[in-house]
């Protein structure tokens, strides 16, 4: 027996490809929240201070990127818990506790870092912060807790694709592509010094944060996705972590070849937009501008809602958009707390900004590896993934990228502090 | 000799006992307290055994075999076999008293899983409370000989006792204010209203049966929000195990997201079960959310001809129009009857009707003809016959590809509750009630 419903009229093409559209998804949107504000000014400095030089570093942080964030959808799809509740179940109360109040405390420096994204993209359009960061901290309240969040979402993703006019303007610059590629396939080794470490760092804290794992997990356990489609996730990470990759990639050729020979020290958006110069001539502040605001305001929203998320799941509190403050008070006061501090610590006249970005970047690359290893655990635990655990390859690569994280972390902070 | 003399307080915590050294008679150590086996059917559970855990190795001692119970020493008896289990195999007695948690570990072959393992730091369904929570410690007390469960503590104040913190806060506390409800109060949930929800490795290791009896005394709305808040696996536990009819009327309050995740796993035969316990209109919806082969194969199972066949009338209009809001069971009666004929049909036919706010009348093609309320009726004699009561005049009605919105205007406009639906040809296809269109609004 047939039922003869619209859905007959619809091919069979076209409903695959709106099933995986509805499928793909988290790992794309978190992929677009990896180029924040951080990251922009992470690659930018990157290309512009080093050139072509430590491009490489990418690759092996890519790599490490799919692998954690496969693990983690896979996680969230087999368990359909997020890694905060499965973190808590395994590890139990106190390690969770002491985890995640840690974790907080990088994602309120990561808060402040996008508030900063949106300061500096409000002084390109000549913008006071002190205007542009209480609003724009309203705003970010009033639309995660009262607005319907998903169809914002969406505009932001589109928002997102203003980065892609790097790659566009990668073309019109016509760089040594020769260069580009051997500076690539080729690491000099020899040439990193003491100087390059906290870039390196950066390129992999800025791409591979705790908060996104939890971030990705919890998207994927909310859009509910069978095991029968594993395989879509999979792709769905690849395709957004490349994507990632790719303007990455051109953020820093710009910036390679447009900033780096003149010996400009990138020091605030402004320098950074140089970049952008070949496509949009004069306006090319304005592109960036727009850009950076949307990275950071998207960034911010997000984030701050993430962090509460996790605090909630790992303790046990109530939490969602959905619940009044009386039932979730637990949730509402992390997340309008963590946006007032975020916003407020911008403001501060005389903060040495920089300096609090440093050290939630350090707490970041600390916290890092910790979080890995959790997920690796948890990854071989049959108890949370039945017949979905790693193979002993996978866990073989994670081992070595947790050494390799750590290899690079520890002489990185020991020079920041000396 | 008295197992709990070193022991000064009657109630107990889980945290503050595991890791308590277990020792010999004769004074070589075994290993540390690591959890406990309690006898589930018992509605405040006694403690049967307690599990620790030497060279990775779990063991388990029988409670009869402990002389002496304190805080800083468990003493066991030198003749005492430690037995090395993951489990504790369960004693089949005659069954005086259920509570909660026994239900869920009837059976022929079952091995009782250690009390921590499914209920600390798990999500546990408050039946009482009627909502998810998280254990944070369990509470024990002793008494006589025995050492009995009697909390689950959800509280700030375990919370804090888990992280080692009780000491300083409470000094906190009680220099910043001495009567702070937290010193005295925890928020706890009283052992009979505990329902543990075991994970994917105890369901497979113990075979547990779980039946549920007491998520059955639950609102199917209550159900729903406690369903919203679990985890997948544990999600699909709990619902897999409802009969059909609470299925299908729980289902209908879930979340719309939520309703096709739910079914995926289930075989059609046991989905089209559900289906014919539900609204026509709401299983149509919830059919369309589900891929064709899938809807295929459910209505295929449906063993109701009329409602298999009104389902699929109600899948070919679309979503949005009120063809797709409308259910097609709805009271019809011939305009010939009387008064007493239809209150007949209505105490016959109830549970197959949405709504009786509204009698539709038809003709032999049936086509509409007439309304009447069932308060117009109620106030008429016994014997009336209908045409001559019914509205025949202005008959309020609406085709069934008028948009949602339209439909919502329209008994606004008229202040009606429902509102029968027909085709081009005044054939009556069904109605649309004001809760259809009021969850369209809504959302």
């Amino acid at each position: 027996m047939k039922i003869e419903n619209k859905k007959k009229i619809i091919s069979p093409l076209l409903i695959k490809l709106t099933l995986f559209l509805s499928i793909v998804g988290p790992g794309l949107v978190t992929a677009n929240l990896d180029n924040d504000a951080g990251g922009i000014a992470t690659y930018s400095m990157a290309g512009a201070q080093t050139g072509y030089r430590l491009m490489w570093v990418l690759i092996p942080v890519t790599i490490a990127l799919i692998m954690f964030q496969e693990m983690s959808a896979r996680m969230g799809i087999v368990s359909g818990k997020g890694l905060a509740d499965l973190i808590r179940e395994k590890f139990g109360l106190r390690i969770t506790f002491y985890s995640l109040f840690f974790l907080l405390f990088a994602d309120l420096g990561n808060t402040m870092a996008e508030f900063a994204g949106i300061a500096s993209s409000g002084e390109i359009f000549g913008l006071s912060r002190t205007i542009t960061v209480p609003i724009c901290a309203a705003l970010v309240w009033l639309l995660v807790l009262k607005s319907d969040y998903k169809s914002v979402e969406r505009i932001f993703i589109i928002g997102c694709s203003v980065f892609l006019t790097y790659i566009v303007s990668g073309f019109i610059i016509a760089p040594n592509w020769h260069e580009v590629a051997r500076a690539i396939a080729t690491p000099n080794l020899h040439s990193i010094t003491s100087k390059d470490l906290p870039i390196m760092v950066g390129l992999l804290g800025t791409s591979i944060t705790p908060w996104m794992q939890f971030y990705l997990q919890s998207a994927v356990v909310e859009k509910g996705i069978s095991t029968k489609h594993l395989w879509h996730s999979k792709v769905d990470v690849i395709v957004g972590c490349t994507l990632m990759l790719i303007v990455t990639f051109f953020i820093m050729i710009c910036c390679a070849a447009t900033i780096y020979p003149t010996g400009i020290v990138v020091n605030d958006a402004k320098d950074a937009a140089i970049a952008l110069r070949p496509i949009a001539g004069q306006y090319s502040s304005i592109l960036f501008g727009i850009g950076l605001f949307n990275a950071s305001f998207f960034a911010a929203a997000i984030l701050p809602l993430a962090a509460s998320y996790y605090i909630c799941q790992g303790m046990g509190w109530e939490s969602g958009v959905d619940r009044s403050f009386k039932e979730a008070p637990h949730f509402f006061t992390v997340f309008t707390s963590m946006i007032v501090i975020g916003g407020a610590m911008t403001l501060i006249p005389g903060i040495d900004l920089f300096k609090i970005l440093l050290y939630s970047q350090v707490l970041n690359g600390l916290l890092i590896p910790i979080v890995v290893l959790f997920i690796i655990n948890l990854c071989n635990d049959p108890d949370v993934m039945g017949e979905y655990t790693n193979s002993p390859m996978q866990n073989f690569i994670s081992y070595i990228l947790v050494m390799l994280m750590l290899l690079l972390n520890i002489p990185t902070i020991y020079f920041s502090f000396h | 000799m008295e197992i709990f003399k070193d022991l000064i307080d009657i109630t107990l915590h889980f945290s503050s006992t595991v890791g308590i050294p277990i020792m010999n008679e004769d004074g070589s150590k075994l290993g540390r307290l690591h959890d406990y086996f309690i006898d589930y059917e018992e509605i405040y559970p006694s403690v049967l055994a307690i599990q620790f855990k030497r060279s990775g190795v779990l063991f388990y001692i029988l409670w009869e075999e402990i002389i002496s119970f304190s805080y800083q020493r468990i003493i066991i008896k030198k003749e005492a076999f430690p037995r090395r289990s993951r489990t504790f195999p369960k004693t089949l007695k005659a069954k005086t008293v259920t509570s909660i948690l026994a239900n869920q570990f009837t059976g022929p072959t079952v091995e009782y899983p250690p009390l921590g393992q499914i209920v600390l730091d798990k999500q546990i369904v408050d039946t009482h409370g009627k909502k998810v929570v998280r254990v944070n410690d369990i509470q024990f007390i002793t008494a006589g000989k025995e050492l009995r469960v009697t909390h689950a503590e959800v509280g700030m104040r375990s919370f804090v006792r888990r992280l080692n913190l009780e000491g300083p806060i409470d000094f906190f506390v009680r220099a910043l204010s001495p009567q702070a409800k937290y010193l005295t109060n925890d928020t706890t949930i009283n052992w009979k209203y505990v329902h543990a929800i075991p994970n994917r490795n105890i369901q497979k290791s113990v075979r547990l049966n779980l039946t549920n009896e007491d998520l059955k005394e639950l609102h199917p709305a209550d159900l729903a929000d406690i369903l919203e808040d679990l985890d997948s696996h544990g999600r699909e536990m709990i619902f897999s195990n409802l009969d059909p009819k609470l299925a299908a009327e729980t289902l209908s309050e879930v979340d719309e997201d939520l309703q096709a995740s739910l079914l995926i796993n289930e075989n059609p035969e046991k989905v089209a079960e559900i289906i014919e316990n539900m609204d026509t209109d709401d299983a149509a919806d919830l059919l369309n959310e589900l891929d064709e082969e899938k809807a295929d194969a459910i209505i295929s199972n449906i063993d109701d001809l009329e409602i298999q066949e009104e389902i699929q009338e109600l899948l070919e209009h679309d979503e949005d129009s009120a063809g797709g809001l409308m259910t097609s069971e709805i009271l019809e009666v011939s305009a010939e009857m009387s008064k007493g004929d239809v209150l007949a049909i209505i105490q016959k036919n109830h549970e197959e009707v949405a709504s009786f706010h509204d009698i539709y009348i038809i003709d032999e093609g049936h086509n509409l003809i007439g309304t009447l309320s069932l308060q117009e009726l109620l106030i008429h004699k016994d014997d009336a016959v209908i045409k001559d009561i019914m509205n025949d005049s202005d008959i309020k009605s609406l085709k069934a590809n008028t948009h949602w919105k339209d439909v919502a205007d329209y008994m606004n406009k008229y202040s009606m509750i429902t509102v029968p639906i027909v085709s081009e040809e005044n054939e009556l296809l069904g109605m649309v009630s004001v809760d259809d269109v009021l969850d369209r609004l809504l959302s």
